[in-house]
């Protein structure tokens, strides 16, 4: 039971201080998240701590693999959005 | 590029002589730190982001200790590792407090005009205290002579105001685009709050809250604060007026009201989403309709989270961390020199003040013009005086003038055309753009304009003008605003402006 960061992470150390369980490391090439300490917060929070102050869609998962803040939940950018718009910069 | 003339001996003679308007406005009413109380103008006035003078002088810097943030903005993309981008959020290197102490003192010893050390990101500085709470503990203790200021998004601030006001800290930037949450929740999709991610009406209110809350304590406790608000069309641009009122209200003594940057590229939601930024008409108009209420900042440059040198210059490629890992320096031998410096800087700008006062007084006691006013550009590179080859401006100041005298507008920027060099690949469309960047100046005044450019300029009815260089910027603006009126061109309105108002 812990949550994983991936390489999406982009190093910005904001969910480091926020885990009740120090479970969270800074790492190259991106933060990682030390299974053995994890708690996925249960007893402290509600809610996942780092996920909840996690800027980037997609950089933290669940213990089944799940995005916990999928594509478009934080920016408000829908996803066929953004790939619209990445895919006319790739063009050009 | 290199910080002009400034070096070991500030006082250049061509410059001591010619004193004059350097900066601000010749012959107007409107200066933007005239208004100011003598206590509040004696801080900033050595202060580049602060003090419109002050930026023609000195320079600031940003260290990048801050990478985390508590809150979403729209115009903001986390992904901030970039090196060829240039606006608030955006670093190369992210530095531990400790490198933030090394690279702030080998940029003071070699730019010794260097007075400000920001914290500004490309998070939030009170959203890690501790890593900005280091740097500045250290840099008060051992670089006392550099000013220095945090810029926040304020949710953290009424925590932070005790820890603030124990540092060589007199100076805070809020950023504060609405009062109203509605409006809010179309700003900032999310808050951290407590524990939990707070997202639209909610999140708004509690982070307007803390703000004002923010405001208060640290004018309480006798800390500058400066208000910037990003201004985004058909969003908060009808409200801001209402921000500029409320904030003054509360003892901001300055606002700075930005344009919005938005581009798909930067990833951003409104990049995405296709938000427009404002045209420099509709962001003047907004200035101008908030100055009635509150001293207005024109010369933001809207700088990256890790610049170095002069506003509009950024020379962080000489000071990155494998350099200043090499430099040896003796801050107590640079703190000697730069005393020297800043004093004879403050002398001539006193020296320039004055004559600028003189001036205005002579200005008012000739015939007042009825002409219309005119938008003109200008080439600098600092001192106050038109010293830059058309070809070599990143940026032209705008100035107006009108019967009233000569005030400074905004910056624009523009591309390089000429690099110097043999090779001029693409340079036509580029001077196109520049020339489109200038759009609604009637005239633009350089050192110098090559003769391509000049023919272009003239075709698009903006009169090249390298008769003032090395004249101080207003004088000249003043004096070819006269010359224009004289030659019977202010008569009729062109329509080019027309178009463009």
């Amino acid at each position: 039971m812990a949550v994983k960061i991936i390489e999406s992470c982009v190093n910005c150390f904001a969910c480091e201080p926020v885990c009740p369980s120090h479970a969270i490391y800074e790492a190259k090439p991106h933060f990682l998240v030390d299974a053995k300490k994890c708690t996925e917060c249960e007893g402290d929070f509600p809610v996942f701590q780092c996920a909840s102050i996690c800027p980037i869609e997609g950089a933290i998962l669940d213990s089944f693999g799940l995005a916990i803040n999928p594509p478009g939940s934080l920016t408000g950018i829908p996803p066929e959005k953004m790939a619209e718009a990445m895919a006319e910069l790739q063009s050009h | 590029m290199q910080l002009p003339v400034l070096n070991d001996s500030p006082a250049h003679a061509e410059h001591g002589a010619k004193g004059g308007c350097a900066a601000s406005s010749c012959g107007t009413t409107e200066n933007q730190m005239d208004t100011l109380p003598d206590s509040i103008r004696e801080k900033v006035q050595n202060h580049p982001c602060y003090s419109e003078d002050a930026h023609h002088y000195f320079a600031r810097m940003h260290v990048a200790v801050a990478p985390a943030c508590n809150i979403q903005c729209h115009y903001c993309n986390r992904k901030y590792d970039c090196a060829n981008e240039s606006r608030p959020g955006v670093v190369s290197e992210l530095l531990t407090p400790d490198q933030a102490v090394k690279k702030t003192m080998a940029v003071a010893a070699n730019i010794p005009q260097m007075t400000v050390l920001g914290i500004a990101g490309p998070g939030d500085p009170l959203a890690n205290p501790e890593r900005t709470f280091e740097t500045f503990r250290r840099l008060s203790q051992e670089a006392p002579d550099i000013k220095l200021c945090v810029s926040t998004n304020g949710l953290a601030l009424p925590d932070a105001v005790d820890e603030l006001s124990k540092h060589n800290i007199d100076h805070v930037t809020i950023t504060i685009n609405c009062v109203d949450p509605e409006i809010g929740a179309k700003i900032y999709p999310w808050i951290f709050w407590k524990n939990k991610r707070i997202k639209g009406i909610k999140g708004a209110k509690i982070l307007i809250e803390q703000q004002q809350k923010g405001l208060e304590m640290l004018i309480a406790k006798g800390i500058l604060v400066k208000v910037n608000s990003v201004m985004i069309p058909g969003v908060n641009d009808q409200h801001l007026a209402e921000v500029s009122k409320v904030v003054k209200s509360k003892g901001a003594f300055l606002h700075n009201v930005m344009p919005l940057i938005a581009e798909a590229e930067h990833g951003t939601f409104y990049g995405v989403m296709g938000q427009r930024g404002p045209t420099p008409d509709e962001l003047q108009d907004l200035q101008d309709s908030c100055s009635g209420d509150m001293n207005m900042m024109r010369h933001c440059r809207q700088c990256r989270a890790d610049a170095v040198g002069m506003l509009g210059e950024d020379r962080g490629d000489e000071f990155t961390l494998d350099k200043i890992e090499d430099m040896e320096i003796d801050y107590a031998a640079a703190m000697e020199k730069r005393k020297v410096i800043h004093q004879a800087i403050q002398a001539e700008m006193d020296s320039k003040r004055l004559e600028k006062a003189e001036k205005a007084q002579q200005h008012k006691q000739e015939p007042k013009l009825t002409t219309r006013p005119v938008l003109m550009a200008v080439a600098t590179s600092g001192q106050g005086v038109i010293n830059l080859h058309f070809g070599h401006a990143k940026e032209f100041l705008i100035y107006e003038a009108s019967p009233d005298g000569v005030r400074f507008i905004s910056h624009r920027k523009a591309d390089q055309y000429c690099g110097g060099d043999t090779t001029c690949g693409d340079g036509e469309t580029t001077l196109q753009i520049t020339i489109r960047a200038l759009a609604g100046c009637e005239a633009v005044l350089c050192s110098k304009v090559g003769y391509e450019p000049w023919e272009q300029l003239e075709a698009a009815g903006i009169a090249p003008n390298g008769e003032h260089a090395m004249e101080p910027v207003e004088e000249a603006v003043l004096a070819v605003y006269k010359e224009m009126a004289a030659a019977g061109k202010l008569d009729a309105i062109p329509a080019a402006i027309r178009a463009s108002a």
